[in-house]
């Protein structure tokens, strides 16, 4: 602003639409999906030492795809017409994408669960391939959610969809390390010192498989700021909130710094061989993707429109 | 003949920033406290004593191509054959999709509704036939309103013979708000840009 003195003595603005349920939801229907592809390449892959990775994912995909739209209807003001959805849906909103794949989805994922469980491997590899689209569009299009909600430069980018998912990959399979962490320590005992090596063996790599996945999400991070820096005044402006602004302690301090860089360190650095340094680092992943989408939700909304 | 399209242009020549138009729409819509559907922005510009107040009054643009419209997922936001964005209230779920699409601000959750509501050019009032209660009220008569593509209405012939501008054009949204001379810093998003000045920060946090 190079006009001088400039007071505001009156405006109107109106609350935040979008409160923390939105960004939790994004946070749930992201580790659904992430655990969801993890366990089909379990079950594609068909190996034995991957079976109980294979059964942990299949469960918590449509757990936690339960919990998620939880937090879509107690956000909604009227949470009594959330069938108006189904009935009086727009095929130009992606929230109605978002109802309907939100009903198909964790049935898929309930009876593709049913199938692993009951060790039905050609039915369960099928539905898995079929899932997979399901489940990528499921979470996909959340990012379509901020990105066409044109009015918030911070969401009203390309690379949002592609950033929730491959934000959702790292945390959900950050979720998986730590489930599978814990059983390998307190639930396995039974097991010979040979199916706990390989057990180890496998958790390692799947973290490894998660370094390589935030190191992509920071590529898209990246040229996604880039882009809004060089980009019009609004994007700039929302460039900068997130990097210098106020939410920059959560987005450079948690989300990038804690939430990506350490937990990447301690997975391909001196510690790769620690359990407990990775369950740390799949922690950490965690909180950073919920404080990405914290800065996300909140953060593209406060950025006063007039 | 061609369809009905309202259009409101407003003359900020004339505009002497008297807040009447906000109180009419609160009245004529019973627009609860905290929220409004119409209101008056003002800003200060310059040191003393060479200074000037600029006003903005704000209402929906009732844009040709709403975003609100387009993103609504229940149809609750729909769009008349005469142009009006219009909310049903028995549909919206209070989702508040179409507050986080709007560009302008000019959509709220009625606290007492738990509904999502906005300016309908006073709807109800234009289908009887009478002008918005804010134009109705306007001592300036600063608010033209009317059928823009009936060449006869003042609307039209104000339009035609005035240099207008819209807000936010980039948005791609096609507002049916149009203001004659009006300031540029008090169209344009000044108070991120006082903020981030004078705060260092870009904004302060409203929840």
């Amino acid at each position: 602003m190079e006009n001088g003195d400039v007071n505001v003595i009156y405006s109107v603005q109106h609350q935040l639409p979008l409160v923390m349920y939105i960004g939790q939801y994004f946070f749930f229907t992201g580790l659904s999906a992430g655990s969801f592809v993890i366990s089909v390449i379990a079950t594609l892959l068909g190996r034995k030492e991957f079976k109980p990775i294979g059964k942990i994912t299949a469960i918590l995909a449509p757990a936690l795809l339960i919990i998620a739209p939880i937090n879509l209807i107690a956000d909604l003001e009227q949470p009594l017409r959330f069938w108006h959805l189904f009935l009086y849906y727009n095929w130009t909103s992606p929230i109605t994408y978002g109802s309907f794949l939100l009903t198909a989805y964790p049935i898929m994922g309930i009876i593709y669960a049913i199938m692993v469980y009951t060790d039905r491997q050609k039915a369960a590899k099928v539905l898995g391939i079929l899932g997979i689209p399901l489940a990528i569009s499921v979470h996909g299009y959340t990012g379509f959610i901020l990105a066409l909600a044109k009015a918030r430069a911070l969401w009203n980018t390309a690379a949002m969809p592609t950033i929730f998912l491959v934000s959702a990959m790292v945390s959900g399979i950050g979720l998986v390390v730590i489930i599978a962490a814990v059983r390998w320590k307190w639930f396995d005992k039974k097991a010979t010192p040979e199916t706990r090596d390989q057990d180890k063996k496998l958790i390692l790599q799947l973290a490894t498989f998660m370094a390589y996945i935030i190191m992509l999400d920071l590529f898209l991070i990246l040229s996604d700021i880039l882009v809004l820096l060089t980009a019009h005044s609004d994007a700039y402006e929302a460039g900068m909130l997130i990097l210098t602004g106020n939410f920059a302690p959560l987005f450079v301090g948690v989300e990038i710094i804690l939430g990506s860089i350490i937990p990447m360190i301690l997975v391909l650095g001196p510690t790769r061989k620690n359990m407990t340094a990775i369950v740390v680092a799949s922690i950490l992943v965690n909180i950073g993707v919920y404080a990405m989408r914290f800065v996300m939700v909140i953060g593209g909304q406060t950025i006063p429109l007039s | 003949m061609a369809n009905k399209r309202y259009a409101m242009v407003i003359d900020m020549r004339r505009c002497i920033g008297c807040h009447a138009c906000t109180v009419a729409c609160k009245a004529e819509m019973a627009v609860p406290l905290e929220v409004n559907a119409t209101w008056l922005k003002i800003i200060e510009k310059g040191t003393y004593p060479d200074t000037r107040r600029y006003y903005l009054p704000r209402m929906c643009n009732n844009c040709t191509d709403a975003i609100c419209a387009r993103n609504c997922p229940t149809k609750a936001t729909y769009k008349r054959d005469d142009g009006i964005v219009m909310v049903d209230q028995h549909r919206c779920i209070g989702c508040k999709y179409c507050i986080a699409s709007c560009p302008y601000d000019t959509r709220y959750v009625n606290p007492l509704k738990n509904i999502v509501q906005k300016c309908y050019f006073c709807s109800h009032r234009v289908d009887a036939g009478l002008q918005p209660a804010c134009v109705e009220t306007c001592p300036t008569k600063a608010m033209i309103f009317g059928d823009k593509n009936d060449t006869k209405s003042e609307v039209a012939q104000v339009l035609a013979t005035n240099a207008t501008v819209v807000l936010k054009k980039e948005m791609q949204t096609n507002p049916q708000v149009f203001y004659i001379s009006a300031d540029e810093t008090v169209m344009s998003n000044v108070e991120k840009d006082i903020n981030y000045r004078t705060e260092g920060t870009l904004i302060k946090i409203r929840i």
